[in-house]
């Protein structure tokens, strides 16, 4: 109860500072728009759902990116996790495709595949499963040798090894590899669909410029804000705090 | 595996890979520009180099992440410690910097773009907003991490709360500060590649989105190559090593 | 007597990847350890006790020897050679049970058997009441407990263990000793256990094996008169034979560490 108090308590200050602001006449309204304003056209958005259609949009798009490429990026981390010649030449290589991730492959993106969903998703693909690949092979690379050696002398096979020991000694980097690529592609995701589509709120709030409608880019920049911490609070950190922490590991960063 | 087999296979795949571009551009039923071979690619680079062109646009995109950098770090770090000096200041700006920091500064772009026009400026703000969120909220927990013992250590030393500061807090969040550089600058340098296409009239992101519509698909792969390459040596040489010392050197945060 | 374990002619090299450069941890190894027998082995650090352990576990191959457990020669590791490291290795994503349980799991015993397996391997080791306790909320001494549990539980033919009670305290580890010591006479399993310590050595073996330094071969054979159902700390440190052969063992040891060098 206090946590949440405390939790909404700075944006309601927030909120109460940008009404004074907006009140002050200091600024224009089309700079500015009072939150009231904003409130209200959030409703409009909301009635005739077409808010509804471009969150939607948006999120399956993530949904999608998540499904195909996260289960594709552990299985094949794994796998050149597991062979001592090819990892070590292929870690570097992941890495630079990381550096590599997000919105530069636009324009490769619309050239092989037009203007439309399939690019952006492509994007995001590439996106994050670079760097759920790239954190996997790492992850695995790192499981203590011993922990292989101790489940052999028990009998366990190569099937034992890479469901007991390497993909939850990996986790950790697995999670991380997730998180970062969910927090790079949603970014990345926002930017495509100011380009490349006419859904999804990047298309929202950069068709909203050319009207100067402040009022609708600060709903679908509010949208865009929740829906990133939404997914933080209700999927990612839970999903960490039952594997990673309950484990007693550390959760490792890599871009 | 020594490092000689490593770089044997390094090259002997860099080399398929090569190999196998080059036929798959020389013989698949397809237009030129959807797989230019990879000498287009560096045709491309001796052609936009001798033009002057590319030394104008690199240097173009590294001075806007330079600048951003540099301002994170002088504004951002002694922001995110003086909030993280007092409990009360945390806790209220906490929810609000992991608010803004998700909200990447692409999502701002739109409005940014009636603020501040079409240009140079809008750019700048949106990369500098981009990297100093990360930078500042990472300070922040890098302080509110160090152990309350080495404060209460100083204290009875009868030591000042700015020297508190500069001695125990500054150097106990230096890790955390570092990791909040690097993410920062990541996403700082592809929400400068996205507001170069969106926005721009040079620099990389404009070079392989204004590429796009003639089909220069040489010169996409050549800016996409020349963004990766960058990237990874500043990251290499510099990010990480920084990373590495501080959490080596100061590695007294719990992590 | 039948030989649980034969080792002969055993040599191993190690090669450094880099520099080509080979270094002879072990050559010409005889040894036999009997059926039910408790084998400790000594020797100075860097002799190559950990090198043998793994040979018999499978876990590294030899240059040269051969190795037969009862006939059969090794070649890999298996659930017949349990073995306890000397870093625990327990799996940080499994409780207690669970980690005890492993071994079971793998071989497909079925789940009512193997929690009843559990349940007696866990009152035996003194694991009551951490059961769903995760190894990160454990003391050292009890992570090595359900090591030795885990190996246990999986009844292998023979028991290999690497100094499993180098990193608790000196109170933990008697009591440790003493519960092997126990458990090794209610189970009756061959067990080969690898120590700097020569008291623990003495205290555990039926006989002690000191290696010679590097490149490790077996030096002398000691047996220890005392039967082992007899044997409490207490007991020992009254004992003047027990003495006179922990002296006999700590000379040996002591030849084999030459000028400079620490044991
Ligand atoms: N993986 C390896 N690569 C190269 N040399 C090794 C390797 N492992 C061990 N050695 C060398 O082989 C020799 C024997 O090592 P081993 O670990 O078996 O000794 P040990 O008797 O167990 O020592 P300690 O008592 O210190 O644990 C040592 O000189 C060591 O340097
Ligand atoms: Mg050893």
């Amino acid at each position: 109860m206090r946590a949440g108090v405390r939790g909404v308590l700075p944006f309601a200050v927030l909120v109460l500072a940008w009404a004074a602001l907006a009140r002050s006449g200091w600024l224009p309204p089309v700079f500015l728009p009072p939150p009231a304003e904003v409130a209200r056209t959030a409703g409009e958005m909301l009635a005739d759902g077409s808010l509804w259609a471009h969150v939607g949009a948006s999120l399956g798009r993530v949904a999608l990116g998540l499904a195909v490429s996260v289960p594709l990026a552990v299985t094949a981390g794994v796998f050149v996790g597991l062979n001592r010649r090819l990892a070590p030449v292929l870690e570097p290589i992941a890495g630079f495709f990381n550096s590599l991730s997000g919105i530069a492959w636009l324009p490769l993106a619309i050239t092989w595949f037009g203007l439309g969903w399939l690019s952006v998703t492509f994007i995001l693909f590439n996106t994050i499963f670079f760097l759920v690949f790239f954190n996997t092979l790492v992850g695995v690379r790192t499981v203590p040798r011993i922990l292989e050696q101790a489940v052999r002398t028990l009998g366990g096979r190569r099937r034992h090894l890479i469901l007991q020991v390497l993909i939850p000694g990996a986790l950790p980097s697995i999670v991380t590899g997730i998180r970062l690529g969910v927090g790079f592609g949603w970014r990345a995701l926002i930017a495509a669909e100011m380009i490349a589509t006419t859904t999804g709120l990047g298309y929202l709030i950069y068709d909203a410029a050319n009207f100067h409608r402040t009022d609708t880019i600060l709903v679908g920049i509010i949208a865009i804000g929740t829906l990133w911490l939404a997914t933080d609070r209700l999927l990612l950190i839970p999903v960490e705090r039952w594997t990673v922490e309950r484990w007693g590991l550390v959760s490792r960063t890599g871009v | 595996m020594g490092w000689r087999a490593a770089l044997a296979t390094w090259a002997a795949l860099l080399g398929g890979v090569l190999a196998a571009w080059s036929l798959a551009a020389a013989t698949l039923p397809m237009p030129a520009y959807v797989l230019p071979p990879p000498t287009a690619v560096l045709e491309a680079l001796v052609d936009l180099a001798r033009k002057g062109i590319l030394p104008t646009y690199v240097g173009e995109s590294l001075r806007r992440i330079v600048q951003a950098a540099l301002v994170a770090v002088a504004v951002g770090v002694p922001a995110g410690v003086l909030l993280g000096m007092s409990r009360r200041a945390a806790e209220f700006s906490y929810p609000l910097l992991s608010f803004f920091q998700s909200v990447s500064g692409i999502a701002w772009l739109p409005l940014m773009l009636i603020w501040f026009g079409f240009g140079e400026r809008t750019i700048l703000i949106a990369v500098n907003y981009t990297v100093l969120f990360p930078v500042v909220f990472n300070a922040l927990l890098g302080v509110r991490s160090v152990p309350q013992i080495y404060v209460n250590a100083l204290r009875t030393l009868g030591a000042s709360r700015w020297r508190i500061a500069w001695a125990v807090l500054l150097p106990g969040a230096l890790p955390s500060i570092a990791t909040g550089v690097r993410l920062g600058l990541a996403y700082g340098w592809r929400a400068l590649i996205a507001a170069e296409m969106l926005v721009g009239a040079n620099g990389l992101g404009f070079m392989i989105f204004s590429a796009q519509p003639f089909h220069l698909t040489a010169r996409i792969m050549l800016g996409m190559g020349i963004i990766g390459v960058l990237w990874t040596l500043l990251d290499y040489f510099f990010l990480r090593p920084l990373e590495d010392a501080t959490i080596a050197r100061w590695g007294l945060v719990q992590r | 007597m039948t030989a649980k374990i034969t080792v002969r002619g055993l040599r191993h090299e190690y090669v450094n990847p880099f520099t080509r450069e080979r270094v002879t941890a072990l050559d010409g190894v005889d040894l036999e350890v009997e059926d039910g027998e408790f084998l400790t082995v000594v020797g100075p650090s860097g002799c190559g006790k950990t090198t043998l352990l793994g040979i018999l576990a499978g876990l590294v191959p030899a240059t040269r020897g051969t190795v037969l457990l009862g006939a059969r020669p090794v070649t890999g590791p298996g659930p017949d050679r349990g073995v306890v490291f000397q870093e625990f290795a327990i799996l940080p994503w499994r409780t207690v049970e669970r980690n005890i349980a492993h071994g079971l799991e793998i071989q497909g015993v079925p789940r009512a058997e193997r929690a009843a397996t559990v349940a007696r391997f866990v009152e035996l080791v003194g694991l009551r009441g951490f059961e769903t306790k995760y190894p990160h909320e454990l003391s050292g001494g009890m992570k090595q407990r359900v090591a030795v549990a885990r190996t246990l539980a999986a009844n292998p033919e023979v028991m290999l263990m690497d100094e499993p009670f180098a990193s608790v305290d000196a109170q933990t580890r008697i009591t440790l000793q003493e519960e092997l010591n126990a458990i090794a006479l209610a189970t009756r399993k061959t067990i080969l256990l690898v120590t700097h310590n020569v008291d623990e050595a003495v205290f555990l073996g039926d006989r002690c094996c000191v290696l010679s330094r590097r490149p490790g071969r077996v030096k002398t054979l000691v047996p220890v008169k005392i039967p082992r159902e007899r044997r409490t700390w207490q007991l020992l440190t009254s004992d003047p034979s027990f003495a006179a052969t922990k002296e006999q063992v700590l000379r040996l040891v002591r030849e084999e560490v030459g000028a400079g060098d620490t044991a």
